[in-house]
């Protein structure tokens, strides 16, 4: 019983939301095209948070994924200015993030330093990588192919009426697969459960038979490569590189996975849950600015959210103990 | 019970949201997204805007994204889609089309404030660098009364700054006796300074004797400033060498304000910008066809004479 209060006190609090923002927006929230819209809005979180909850699965946080974020587009953008391909632009981040990726596992599982210390390091090192590579200067214009650019434009039509066109947004198409590959690893394979048994008991894990240590950097690895895939899909829709653009993904991400672990069993990150944090996130901005709510008041509900609701789940556990 | 307590959470959360939010909206409501409002310049075309919509009723709502060049297209893509009259943008319109196209496409107008001309604004409101070039060139020519050797710095590589340099070429040379020395691009890795005054350091001692060279024209504020130390430097800043940049920043101010080489720099009117954009909004919205694809608002030439007003 207790479990599925607790289960559904957050996603009613999810309902309540979009119940409220219908109703306040009558004419412009509860539309196709608007939902689309959030759905394209929030894939790039969407796609650092699930690379987030393989990390976070096993306790561990990867601060440098919004730095990475930043540089995977980068590194696509200079090659893209040098080579002119879109292939070599998309492998170059890929690499970079798989790289970064491993290094940080690397650190964190063979050198033995804590996440928090190890990324919150690679985090500063590719910011600056990022820099270096761009000059401290937005890639943009013609260095950026337009198929790259377009890309995250385009979309695949759902629904059409004389001359509005639904379209399912390609970068929303994206964020869905990432999540389909996620919540295969974490639920389906070995490699979710070894990392849950982790995140459970880490000696535990490590008596029972465990490759620690190459499930750490496996884990890591992967979720470099999340990030770059974000990187990417932001390079695009934004048709430019910034070495700083990624950086605010990192936190937002976190917060997703935390919003998502109120509504696990046992409060572990599940991938799905993410996915619920990451749409509070994104409703709440769609509808506070249709709502004409101040930018700076929205920051502080978003973190108040968060707060009430991760203390609502550590309240109920204190009085279960 | 747990069931209920987090519903009055969930219940004290969307009142308080209801509250701000508020329900009733007749006036006409602008959204205005940046993602540099701790920016001063931006700052202040904001807040003249701000007033403007004030006097004309509208509701205006600001929203900062913080740096974050996708969260201004989806910010951009919200107010879009809820139909608002009008919406102001203060980013590079190369950046986000995507947000400027669900515009277009749920007929919601746009407009530039200092954003860059594109065909999806109805226009950009900005100052005119053909005109702020003219004037410091201007300056320069009558100073040393059409006669000496100038040494300009130019960035040709960035659009706004090359079409400085442009003007600038063509009245050095409607003055016969004015002769162009060198036409430098220095680094801007490190902002402009360091490597200005490095190259006019170069340029000072390939050319020792006073009076052979009579100006530093710099298509902004920075190369001016690092002609000025490295004249300082070179003990030839009593020699009457006349400088001027572009923008007017704080620090080219203070150099002006004390009387030495450094003479002048063009203030763009920041505020004019954002009272500018608001009207061209109101005349859009009033049924106006805008003609002008760029609006640009008058700069003004600062020396020693107005630098403290």
């Amino acid at each position: 019983m207790v479990k599925i209060i607790q289960t559904y006190g957050t996603l009613a609090c999810f309902a309540c939301l979009i119940v409220f923002f219908w109703v306040a927006l009558p004419d412009t929230f509860m539309t196709g095209r608007n939902l689309m819209n959030i759905l394209q809005q929030v894939s790039m979180l969407a796609v650092v948070a699930f690379a987030m909850t393989l990390v976070m699965a096993m306790g561990d946080f990867d601060l440098s994924a919004g730095s990475m974020a930043s540089l995977a587009g980068i590194a696509a953008a200079v090659t893209f200015r040098e080579s002119h391909s879109v292939t070599l632009g998309i492998t170059a981040a890929l690499v970079m993030g798989l790289a970064g990726g491993a290094m940080n596992g690397a650190l964190v599982s063979y050198v033995g330093i804590l996440p928090f210390v190890a990324t919150l390091g690679t985090l500063t090192i590719f910011s600056g990588l990022a820099f270096l590579l761009a000059d401290g200067k937005t890639i943009f214009g013609s260095d950026i192919p337009a198929g790259f650019a377009s890309f995250s434009r385009g979309g695949v039509p759902l629904w059409s009426s004389g001359d509005q066109i639904l379209l399912l947004p390609n970068l929303t198409i994206v964020a869905a697969l990432c999540l389909l590959v996620t919540w295969f690893m974490l639920e389906k394979l070995v490699l979710g459960r070894h990392l849950y048994a982790l995140g459970g008991n880490a000696e535990a894990a490590r008596l029972a038979g465990i490759r620690v240590r190459l499930l750490r950097l496996s884990a890591f690895t992967i979720a470099g490569l999340g990030a770059a895939i974000a990187g990417l899909m932001y390079a695009s829709r934004v048709a430019s590189a910034n070495p700083t653009q990624g950086a605010g993904l990192m936190l937002d991400a976190i917060a997703s996975v935390f919003l998502g672990m109120t509504i696990a069993r046992h409060g572990e990150p599940r991938v799905l849950n993410t996915l619920v944090g990451v749409l509070i996130l994104g409703i709440l901005n769609n509808g506070l600015t249709q709502l004409s709510v101040d930018s700076y008041i929205r920051d502080i509900l978003v973190g108040t959210i968060i707060i009430a609701a991760v203390a609502a789940s550590s309240l109920e556990k204190l009085k279960r103990n | 019970m747990k069931l209920a307590r987090r519903t009055i959470l969930g219940l004290a959360t969307i009142s308080a949201l209801a509250l701000m939010g508020g329900f009733a909206a007749a006036a006409e409501k602008i959204a205005v997204v940046t993602p540099y409002l701790s920016q001063p310049g931006t700052q202040f075309y904001v807040e003249a805007f701000q007033a403007k919509a004030k006097e004309f009723g509208w509701e205006v709502n600001v929203v900062d994204t913080k740096g974050d060049v996708a969260a201004a297209i989806s910010r951009i893509e919200d107010a879009a889609n809820q139909k608002v009259a009008a919406i102001v943008i203060n980013v590079d319109p190369s950046q986000v089309t995507a947000g400027l196209e669900s515009a277009k496409a749920a007929g919601v107008p746009v407009f530039g404030m200092d954003a860059g001309a594109t065909p999806l604004l109805v226009t950009n409101v900005t100052s005119n660098g053909y005109a702020m070039a003219a004037d410091t060139a201007a300056y320069v020519a009558n100073r040393i009364n059409g006669r000496g050797n100038v040494v300009m710095f130019v960035f040709d590589a960035f659009p706004p700054v090359q079409q400085r340099g442009v003007i600038a070429d063509t009245i050095f040379k409607n003055n016969p006796d004015i002769k162009v020395l060198d036409r430098v691009t220095p680094d801007v890795k490190d902002g402009g300074i360091a490597d200005s005054r490095a190259k006019m350091e170069a340029i000072l001692a390939a050319h020792p004797e006073k009076g052979s060279i009579s100006a530093v024209w710099a298509a902004w504020d920075q190369p001016a400033l690092g002609a000025l130390q490295a004249i300082e430097a070179a003990g030839r800043g009593s020699e009457g060498i006349v400088i001027t940049g572009i923008d007017a920043n704080p620090e080219a101010r203070a150099s002006i304000a004390k009387g030495g080489s450094f003479e002048a720099s063009m203030a763009q009117d920041f505020k004019a910008i954002g009272s500018t954009v608001a009207e061209a909004v109101k005349r859009h919205l009033g049924g106006e066809v805008i003609k002008q694809s760029v609006i640009y608002v008058p700069t003004r030439l600062i020396t020693a004479a107005n630098v403290k007003d």
